[in-house]
């Protein structure tokens, strides 16, 4: 449906972003009740295999072994979330991150999947980019209608303090698990698009630097309103693209005083800078970060920004 | 000393917390009348925080009963405690402070209007997509009623670390209420604030007095103290010395002690 309206080209392009996205929305909602994962990967691997052998193996259509496969994610991630309720701040980033290393080492020696190899020759799903733009439909709808909602604002309230939240009666423990393991049902929905979209997963695929680029989807685009889950991971997958029309640009620029020093040597980093292969992209993320860390702690929407372009706000209700 | 009409709200038997060889609070006796308002005073460190830390479950006790309204509570979360219709303010205002005025309030809400988190989670997953669901609106409307009853109405969609001291602890007693306690235990609301909101504020005391809530109260003002409570208690390094009347505590010479230190003249 969908496809039809892209090239190929771009429809890769938005199918990536938009899994990027459906990613940071299951790193942002553990989030919410001031949950930190690093493990998000893990999520993701433990969704695209599970989806992929209810494809592959048992012949399950997509749509049922994707909802499946979120199911599965989200039962592990209540294993994971219950010891995540006791700790906090960097031990909850160090449980996590093991937990997504244990998720590739059994990912790795699993033959039944291909082991070391890879999961190969997983069924290969058309339709991906209509199911990735229908899921952050619904998770936006999801995720706007729980920021107006007592769930949203008690996850808000153990976010800010979590004794307190306790003593005025928010049940912590159980908002806690669910917004974690519903996080890892949205990333087990992730996992499992981007597995029948790519057919060949394997353990590098869902490695720590995963974890790390769905946290700073959240932390670049902003972590306090919904909308930043999405513009954060909008903006760093297509920054690449921008990076290249950029350099096509400069290629049209007269070359005159470009030709001597020192400008041809700024030329000529500018020009490599923008050439942008997978490594210099980490570059360029780590200077965005610090960058982002200085200028815009939290991240580039924040609700109180927000709420500022809501002209005219609704006088009074009550 | 009269039986009080209603019976007694909390009874505390043999309360002990111990920190290493320090003990907070040492094997307390203590019953809150229904209907009181009871002051629990002492020197700094007499163990009075520590006492509304046990009794709110954020502490565990290492021996001793906690009974309120008959049942025992002492494996209770906190969360459970505040469901069976205790609630408390802190000494150190710790208020959402990112969230407004109206939004505080209504996390105090949120366990009356949920009872489930399924019902809460079902309320966001499958209501239409626009438009307010009953239990937001009843809550509000409840809310409102509170903010108004304490005079913080105008003040609704001010972020909390906005307001100014004396209204920040107003609304750690709004949101407390929000959860609609029988025993609410106050722990120095009057810290911080001028004669004239000490003022309201004991007017405001007894008032949620007379709505049939039994009220605590931490304080270190004596006049308020000596004012509004029915019942007095006096800590000190964790052990009771004195209980009674106001005008009994007010002469006692345990409690001047206590205050003074020993071979004081008045």
């Amino acid at each position: 449906m969908l496809d039809q309206l892209f090239d190929g080209y771009t429809r890769s392009i938005l199918i990536f972003t938009g899994i990027h996205a459906v990613a940071a929305y299951s790193f942002f909602l553990p989030f919410k009740t001031g949950q930190v994962s690093l493990g998000q990967a893990g999520f993701l691997a433990v969704g695209a295999y599970a989806a992929g052998i209810m494809t592959q193996k048992f012949g399950l259509p997509f749509p049922v072994a994707m909802l499946i496969g979120g199911l599965i994610t989200g039962a592990i991630g209540v294993g994971v979330g219950f010891p995540a309720l006791r700790i906090k701040g960097i031990y909850l980033l160090l449980l996590t991150l093991a937990f997504a290393e244990i998720v590739q080492g059994v990912v790795m020696t699993w033959e039944y999947t291909g082991g070391a190899e890879g999961f190969q020759g997983i069924p290969y799903n058309a339709y991906t980019l209509d199911y990735v733009y229908g899921a952050l439909v619904v998770l936006i709808v999801f995720f706007a209608r729980l920021e107006r909602s007592s769930l949203g604002r008690a996850m808000d309230s153990i976010h800010e303090d979590e004794t307190a939240a306790e003593v005025m009666g928010v049940n912590v423990v159980g908002v806690k698990l669910l917004a974690f393991s519903l996080g890892a049902f949205i990333a087990g929905l992730a996992g499992a698009l981007f597995a029948h979209h790519v057919t060949y997963v394997d353990s590098i695929t869902f490695n720590i630097l995963v974890g790390v680029n769905i946290l700073m989807f959240v932390v670049v685009g902003g972590s306090s309103t919904y909308w930043g889950p999405l513009l954060g991971a909008a903006f760093l997958s297509l920054l690449p693209e921008f990076l290249r029309m950029l350099r096509e640009w400069l290629e049209l620029l007269p070359v005159l005083w470009w030709d001597s020093f020192p400008m041809n040597r700024v030329y000529g980093f500018v020009y490599e800078f923008l050439d942008f292969e997978n490594e210099k992209r980490l570059i360029a993320y780590g200077i965005i970060l610090i960058v982002m860390m200085i200028v815009r702690p939290d991240g580039i929407l924040t609700r109180d920004g927000l709420r500022r372009f809501r002209f005219g706000r609704k006088a009074d209700h009550a | 000393m009269p039986e009080p009409a209603g019976g007694v709200c909390l009874s505390v038997r043999g309360l002990t917390k111990r920190i290493g060889g320090f003990y907070p609070l040492r094997d307390l006796d203590m019953d809150i009348a229904c209907g009181h308002i009871h002051a629990v005073i002492g020197p700094n460190g007499a163990g009075k925080t520590t006492f509304f830390n046990l009794l709110s479950g954020v502490l565990a006790a290492d021996s001793g009963q906690i009974t309120f309204e008959g049942r025992a509570i002492d494996d209770l979360r906190p969360v459970k405690r505040t469901i069976r219709g205790i609630a408390r303010t802190f000494q150190n205002i710790r208020l959402f402070r990112h969230m407004t005025v109206l939004e505080n309030v209504m996390i105090g809400q949120h366990c009356r209007s949920y009872a489930s988190l399924w019902k809460a989670l079902r309320n966001v997953a499958f209501h239409r997509p626009f438009g307010e669901v009953r239990e937001e609106r009843e809550m509000r409307v409840h809310a409102m009623e509170l903010l108004e009853f304490l005079g913080l109405a105008d003040k609704r969609w001010a972020k909390a670390s906005d307001l100014p001291y004396g209204a920040q602890r107003k609304l750690e007693l709004a949101r407390a209420l929000a959860t609609q306690p029988r025993l609410l235990l106050l722990d120095e609301p009057a810290a911080g604030m001028n004669p004239h909101e000490t003022e309201e504020l004991d007017d405001v005391i007894t008032r949620i007095r007379d709505r049939g809530v039994t009220i605590v109260l931490v304080e270190h003002d004596m006049n308020l103290v000596m004012k509004i409570s029915d019942r007095v208690t006096v800590l000190n390094f964790g052990t009771k010395i004195a209980e009674g009347l106001p005008k009994q505590i007010q002469g006692d010479p345990a409690v001047i002690e206590a205050y003074l230190g020993q071979d004081a003249s008045l």
